[in-house]
């Protein structure tokens, strides 16, 4: 047994031992999520079918996962930034929604030309993003608020401040119902022909090359390094502690903000209640898992836009409700961070005389 | 367990007699850390009755093997013998059984509690359910029993730090320990304070306690241990000696090496004026530091002494524009910088050395080369704000490590694989670079190993001669005494005027410390 047993942490860590702990967690995590779904009447040929087959490997089950993935790649960037400097912003889809209304704003008044209507809504979003961090920033810099209290509290506030629209100035008169009037053609993004993947697509990848940017080769990268792996040196190093900290935070802000925009303008095409539920955990997961490495954010995202396009068929074919994906991705992320314990620790044998 | 009283005790170091077991044994111990041997083959002999020195430098395993004997380390392999019998240390909970008790450097107390819910806290950890009152009544009774005079009502975060201490001690022997390990009890005490306290453990042995003292004051051991065991690299180098057979300077041979003595530095004549401070004073519920003003020369270096804790970490944090004092002027050449950025500070060529270099100074995860980098980040000098050049990076910090003779690292190193030597040459390295008028260094040589800190004061005084001014603010008069041509002392936040010349003496210094200014 374990008992006689000690962990010992270890000096350095190979990076293979990190790959392999890594993937040995991720690979627990989606079987004993396989087991959980088992266990509640789904036949292993059928599951196998459905996240291996077609979630990756067909045409159709690609682009669904492609598309699930392009606001998950910008809400998981979101996360890594602001984690980059130590700030929980737990208010990603406070941002979001946001940025959703800058867009759908934008959009049902025909602000600016239709040429540049799209990138007005986007502009508008990352700017609507960035003000409703701001708050929380303002909040935690000069009367240290913890941002974990605030970011998400205001991220409610925007919720009901989205149905307030949606009951009231923004409601469908041709429906009734609460939702926006849907968006003009030239506020749509424009589908690339292969399922529903849209333009969104570009915005996403471009936002990971400026976030690896960023945090790799930016003087403002190596700042933030220090600054989230000790402030107070940073500070007597003499770095510009504040402004790194609010570039990072404020992008944080502004791609939630974009991730809202593009989730309205790419597949929604209106402003509803329920298209920004769930990104907060998303977002959770995909930056800790990525370990808030914008290329690794990516990979990630893609993997769990997998996760929830298969959570989808099997919410609609197998009646599995929406919880048990949502705990699917809670025991692959548990089992990941779990598994870290492995590389940064050895098991030894107590021998006692 | 039997427990003898102080009173009825008769003082006779005779107890340990021959046939009797040692109270502690700890036997061929072996540990190792993932690979890196902290212990090999080492051993103690603690004896009833004994006042025990426990000696060596940092990182000899001083403080592995006591926490083997506390259970808190299994040994990979050894015997542990308490009192002749074998016994199992799975957990500190069971060397608490067997009656071993620790006073660690970093008291385990709890600071919002009173002395007595602590006491009450640990006997319940131990199994014994006392009431407050209970616990109340047993702290009296022991804190009269050893002339202590603690309130059990106190606050443990409201008393100093001594008092503390006594709490701390109270509290393990009230759980029972009739074998007791302090560690470095008397670094944390005033002069008075550290003499009452080696009085204490005297008495304690009397009364046929066994009592092992870590420590790096060898005037201490001399005077106030019966024998003295002397650990180095992993091993006991001397075991178990009486220490009226032993002259002090084979004690420092066996636990430090030779070490060559440097002569007291021949200051040159101190040229411009180069930091000033003015009536510099802090307020933070009491007065923190009060009216503090000095002058620094070129080729100067100043020593503040004094017992930590009198203000020495606000003067520093008010120098590097941690904090704001209330009033006061801190100028630089004449530029006054009382209210300027640490950035604009470290321009104008101000460098500060923390006491704590991890706390505000170096990443424990960035590597050497991203310690080194920080300062120079601003100008450019490793490419512009869109694109860091990791490669000038490097090769800067190659050079650095090699100047600074840093060993045990390259610039791809995290900077929390480092020894605190090395680390602490980093730092210099760093903070020493061109541009460098005045440094602060806050007790520079604290907690490395003899030559580890000789090679740190030579490297402050080589910036000096070079044309810079050092302050230093220090506990270690031995430092002190070498490196400085005056000396201020800082107490209860007031600075004294410098003594100079044969004013200068540690008699006169430890008036000054402990004097209430």
């Amino acid at each position: 047994m374990l008992d006689g047993t000690l962990l010992l942490r270890r000096q350095t860590v190979p990076g293979w031992l990190r790959g392999a702990c890594y993937t040995g967690g991720l690979v627990f995590g989606l079987g004993l999520s396989a087991v959980l779904l088992v266990s509640m009447g789904i036949a292993p040929s059928d599951l196998f079918q459905e996240f291996v087959i077609q979630t990756f490997m067909t045409y159709q089950g690609l682009g669904q996962t492609v598309t699930a993935a392009t606001p998950l790649v910008l809400v998981g960037l979101g996360t890594a930034l602001a984690m980059r400097v130590r700030f929980w912003n737990i208010g990603i889809e406070g941002q979001l929604w946001c940025g959703a209304m800058a867009a759908t704003w934008v959009a049902i008044n025909d602000i600016g030309p239709e040429s540049l209507r799209i990138p007005l809504m986007m502009a508008a979003a990352m700017i609507a993003g960035l003000l409703w961090i701001a708050i929380p920033l303002i909040l935690k810099l000069w009367w240290s608020v913890s941002e974990v209290i605030s970011t998400l509290l205001l991220g409610s506030i925007a919720f009901f401040w989205v149905q307030h629209m949606l009951f009231g100035a923004w409601r469908d008169t041709t429906t009734g119902f609460a939702t926006s009037p849907s968006f003009d053609a030239a506020e749509r993004l424009s589908l690339l022909g292969w399922e529903q993947v849209h333009g969104g697509i570009w915005i996403a990848l471009t936002a990971v090359l400026v976030c690896t940017w960023l945090t790799g080769v930016s003087r403002l990268g190596l700042q933030a390094k220090a600054v989230g792996e000790n402030m107070r040196a940073a500070k007597a190093a003499g770095l510009p502690v504040l402004t790194t900290i609010a570039v990072f935070v404020l992008g944080s802000g502004a791609l939630c903000g974009l991730a809202g925009a593009v989730i309205t303008a790419g597949t929604e095409y209106r402003l509803s209640q329920s298209l920004g539920q769930g990104y907060l955990f998303s977002g959770i997961v995909v930056a800790f898992l990525a370990r808030a490495n914008p290329l690794a954010v990516l990979v990630v995202a893609f993997a769990l836009g997998g996760i929830t396009t298969t959570g989808g068929v099997l919410k609609v074919f197998y009646g599995v409700s929406e919880a048990v994906v949502l705990m699917a991705q809670g025991i692959v992320l548990l089992s990941v961070l779990a598994a870290q314990l492995f590389a940064d620790y050895r098991l030894s044998e107590r021998r006692l005389a | 367990m039997t427990h003898r009283s102080l009173n009825d005790a008769s003082p006779t170091p005779q107890q340990t007699g021959a046939g009797e077991a040692p109270a502690l044994l700890l036997k061929g111990i072996d540990k190792a850390f993932d690979g890196k041997v902290a212990l090999s083959k080492a051993g103690f002999r603690l004896a009833w009755g004994e006042v025990h020195a426990l000696v060596g430098e940092n990182g000899a395993g001083k403080s592995t093997i006591m926490n083997v004997a506390t259970g808190v380390y299994g040994p990979d392999a050894g015997e542990i013998i308490v009192d002749g019998r074998d016994v199992p240390l799975r957990s500190p909970g069971d060397a608490v059984d067997a009656g071993i008790g620790m006073v660690h450097q970093h008291f385990r107390l709890v600071g919002r509690f009173t002395v007595a819910e602590n006491v009450a806290l640990a006997l319940h950890g131990a199994g014994r359910r006392v009431t407050l009152a209970e616990a109340a009544r047993l702290v009296s009774e022991k804190s009269a029993e050893l002339g202590f005079g603690l309130d059990p009502n106190a606050v443990i975060g409201r008393i100093s730090v001594a008092e503390q201490q006594r709490a701390e001690i109270v509290k393990v022997l009230l759980l029972g320990a009739r074998i007791l390990i302090l560690d470095e009890p008397t670094a944390v005490l005033t002069g008075d304070e550290a003499r009452a306290l080696l009085t204490l453990v005297r008495q304690l042995s009397r009364s046929g306690h066994a009592v092992a003292l870590i420590t790096h004051k060898l005037q201490e051991v001399s005077d106030h241990c019966d024998r003295i065991t002397v650990m180095r690299q992993g091993c006991t180098v001397m075991d178990a000696v009486a220490m009226e057979e032993t002259p002090v300077d084979t004690i420092i041979r066996e636990a430090f090496g030779e070490v060559r003595e440097a002569p007291r530095r021949q200051m040159a004549a101190p040229g411009a004026e180069l930091l000033r401070i003015d009536h510099l004073s802090l307020t933070q519920d009491t007065p923190v530091l009060d009216d503090v003003s000095l002058c620094l020369r070129a080729g100067e270096i100043l020593g503040i002494a004094g017992v930590g804790g009198n203000g020495q970490s606000e003067l520093v944090a008010c120098l590097n524009g941690v904090l704001r004092p209330d009033s006061g002027r801190i100028a630089l050449s004449g530029e006054d910088l009382a209210k300027a950025s640490p950035a604009h500070r470290r321009r104008a060529g101000l460098r500060i050395i923390p006491a704590d270099r991890f706390d505000s100074a170096m990443a424990r995860g960035l590597t050497l080369a991203e310690n080194l980098a920080l300062t120079g980040l601003a100008d450019g000098r490793f490419g512009p704000w869109w694109r860091l050049s990791r490669r000038k990076m490097k090769q800067a910090a190659a050079k650095s490590l090699t100047a600074f003779n840093v060993l045990g690292g390259t610039p791809s190193t995290p900077a929390a694989l480092l020894s605190g030597g090395n680390a602490q040459k980093v730092l210099l390295a760093r903070e020493l670079a061109a541009g460098t008028k005045v440094v602060v260094a806050h007790s520079p040589a604290r907690g490395l190993d003899l030559r580890s800190a000789r090679a740190v004061q030579d490297l402050l005084a080589e910036a000096v001669a070079d044309g810079a001014a050092c302050l230093l603010i220090s506990e270690d008069l031995d430092e002190i005494m070498r490196m400085c041509s005056a000396v201020s002392v800082l107490n209860r936040g007031r600075l004294s005027a410098p003594l100079t010349g044969s004013d200068l003496t540690p008699n006169r210094l430890g008036e000054l410390m402990v004097g209430h200014a």
